[in-house]
């Protein structure tokens, strides 16, 4: 026995052949992007330079021509906004939910399940419920408003810039309630039951031992919930494209919606890749957090 | 609160009560949307709604199948081929690279993992003009394969971080087991490791197909013609030129929704595993 495991080890690099297709292949359609975008946006793309070779440096002027640009700074903010927003609603929720499922009564481990639906549908689907719903004339919102007696006349909420940020939260917090109650449960069944067993004995109230038991132990949960959560939202494009577009009038752009625009629509490649690599530097410090997080498990 | 102990009696009813009341509400606007698409047009924008439909109307669903330019189930069609080469490519690549980082400890092995890692949080935004260039330069673009060869880059990463778990957890004595009984490296692999890691693989296969089957941006970016874009795409496309026309739109997302019903429905086990192993979506 001892002399396989021997001979195994020696020959550890032929591990490298197996991880080397996926690899290459990600350095091909990822890696090298990745590079080619952060030239881009130190250099002057048109349509007319998009495939030529020869393409005129720009330096830092695309950077610093964003950052002088108003319609960057509100989707910087509004990115920073919606994400705050998501998070803190989606988190409690979904923890809240977690906390109801964990009670095993007959129906929680189906309905939890039943749970996770909206976290798998296509979010342009998602998108265009949520434009259906949060329409001015034909929304189920706006009569359920109206037949309380909350609202006097139908409220514009994808087609006015103080509502339309909010239709957008709504939309990608029901999104992510699923994904923050799974993770959540699944790090509360790691709680072993001795301790509330004990903590019972000693007296403890419900408040007291999930404050002094429960959240402590979740820790590690939490940290990983709210930061892959971070992540996940403050790239969001496709809600944002499908059910405003980044308007009305710019409200609703993230960086992702107007990276897009400003490449696609507009044609100023240079520039709509320095704000997509404004959005990667964000993303990737946060993303070292993450790292940290689970640096153990990867190990 | 320690989830362990059963409730029984009263208090049992009321939970699972509550519990559908729950459902019934969070799950409200996706039986909205298919009470809707079974409906009329003028039915849709009667006040009061009515929430069945009044005269079960399938016109939505039959228009799709005559109409050329917005044909959902050619859209379909192409949204399903586009998943599963997008998935095919994610497996067959993924297993291997897996195996590899949970069994051998080569030279660059930590690299390759961080790089895994990083490209799962990347927003589609950085990738998007730089493959443009490249799907055009490669004579993909307006292709299948253009879409194909971008979802595989969603679903490798994951894919990868999720089945080295399954590989490092088999035993080094199966392994060995194969190799006294004539196995080398790679039949052992083949016919030893990947069998026990197969409910892995599947996590990978849903998830993969799941992306690319959501993925909006990569498809509507490098497939221009509309008879050969992905559902997604057709469903945004409609919305542009038909914005207000919902009993055709919700028919289309109705639609959609289809095979991610069936896949939950088959297999929600996968779908659970594959989440809580911290799965990004999109």
């Amino acid at each position: 026995m001892k002399k396989t495991r021997k001979r195994l080890f020696a020959y550890d690099n032929v591990g490298i052949l197996f991880v080397l297709p996926a690899f290459v292949y990600m350095l091909v359609f990822v890696g090298y992007p990745i590079v080619r975008n952060i030239v881009l946006s130190f250099q002057d793309v048109t349509v007319r330079t998009l495939t030529k070779p020869d393409k005129p440096f720009a330096g830092l002027q695309n950077y610093i021509d964003i950052f002088q640009d108003p319609v960057f700074i509100r989707s910087l903010l509004n990115t920073l906004i919606f994400t705050v927003c998501c998070l803190v609603f989606q988190f409690i929720i979904g923890f809240l939910l977690a906390l109801f499922f964990n009670q095993n009564f007959k129906t929680s481990k189906v309905v939890r399940g039943l749970l996770l639906i909206p976290w798998m549908i296509p979010i342009t689907v998602t998108a265009l419920i949520f434009k259906f719903i949060f329409g001015t004339d034909v929304g189920i919102l706006n009569y359920a408003l109206q037949s309380l007696g909350l609202i006097k006349e139908n409220i514009d909420w994808l087609t006015s810039t103080n509502t339309a940020m909010f239709a957008l939260i709504c939309a990608n917090v029901w999104i992510g309630i699923p994904f923050n109650m799974i993770l959540i449960s699944t790090g509360l069944t790691t709680i072993p039951t001795e301790l509330y067993e004990s903590a019972a004995l000693d007296g403890a109230g419900k408040v007291q031992t999930f404050f002094k038991i429960t959240l402590p132990l979740l820790r590690p949960t939490i940290e990983s919930v709210l930061i892959l959560g971070f992540i996940y939202t403050f790239k969001v494009y496709d809600l944002v494209y499908v059910m405003t577009s980044g308007g009305p009038v710019n409200s609703t752009h993230m960086l992702s919606t107007y990276s897009y625009k400003l490449s696609f629509e507009l044609f100023k490649y240079s520039k709509g890749a320095a704000v997509a690599n404004v959005l990667l530097v964000i993303l990737l410090i946060v993303g070292v957090f993450y790292l940290r997080a689970t640096k153990e498990e990867n190990e | 609160m320690g989830g362990e102990k059963k409730i029984t009696g009263k208090k049992n009813v009321i939970l699972s009560i509550l519990s559908v009341v729950l459902l019934c509400v969070l799950l409200f606007p996706l039986f909205w949307i298919l009470m809707t698409s079974l409906k009329t047009e003028q039915e849709i924008f009667r006040i009061p709604p009515t929430i069945i439909p009044e005269k079960l109307n399938l016109a939505s669903y039959a228009a799709q199948v005559e109409t050329g330019d917005f044909n959902m189930f050619q859209s379909f069609a192409n949204s399903f081929i586009i998943s599963i080469g997008a998935t095919l490519i994610s497996v067959i690549l993924a297993v291997p690279a897996s195996y590899g980082i949970a069994k051998y400890r080569f030279r660059g092995r930590k690299v390759m993992l961080l790089g895994f890692l990083v490209t799962q949080m990347l927003p589609v935004a950085v990738l998007l003009t730089p493959m443009f260039i490249l799907f055009r330069g490669m004579n993909l673009y307006n292709t299948p394969g253009a879409a194909i060869l971008a979802d595989a880059t969603i679903g490798i990463p994951f894919s990868i971080l999720i089945l080295k778990n399954y590989f490092a957890s088999i035993p080094r004595d199966l392994e060995e087991a194969a190799y006294i009984d004539g196995c080398n490296r790679f039949s052992a692999f083949i016919r030893v490791l990947i069998p026990i890691a197969k409910p892995g693989v599947m996590v990978c296969a849903i998830f993969s197909f799941l992306y690319a089957w959501g993925d909006l941006a990569y498809g509507m970016t490098f497939i221009i013609d509309q008879q050969k874009r992905p559902i997604t795409a057709g469903i945004f496309n409609f919305m542009g030129q038909y914005g207000t026309k919902w009993s055709y739109l919700t028919a289309f997302a109705v639609v959609t929704i289809i095979p991610v019903a069936l896949i939950f429905i088959f297999m929600q086990k996968y779908i659970i595993s594959g989440m809580t192993s911290g799965a990004v979506k999109g």
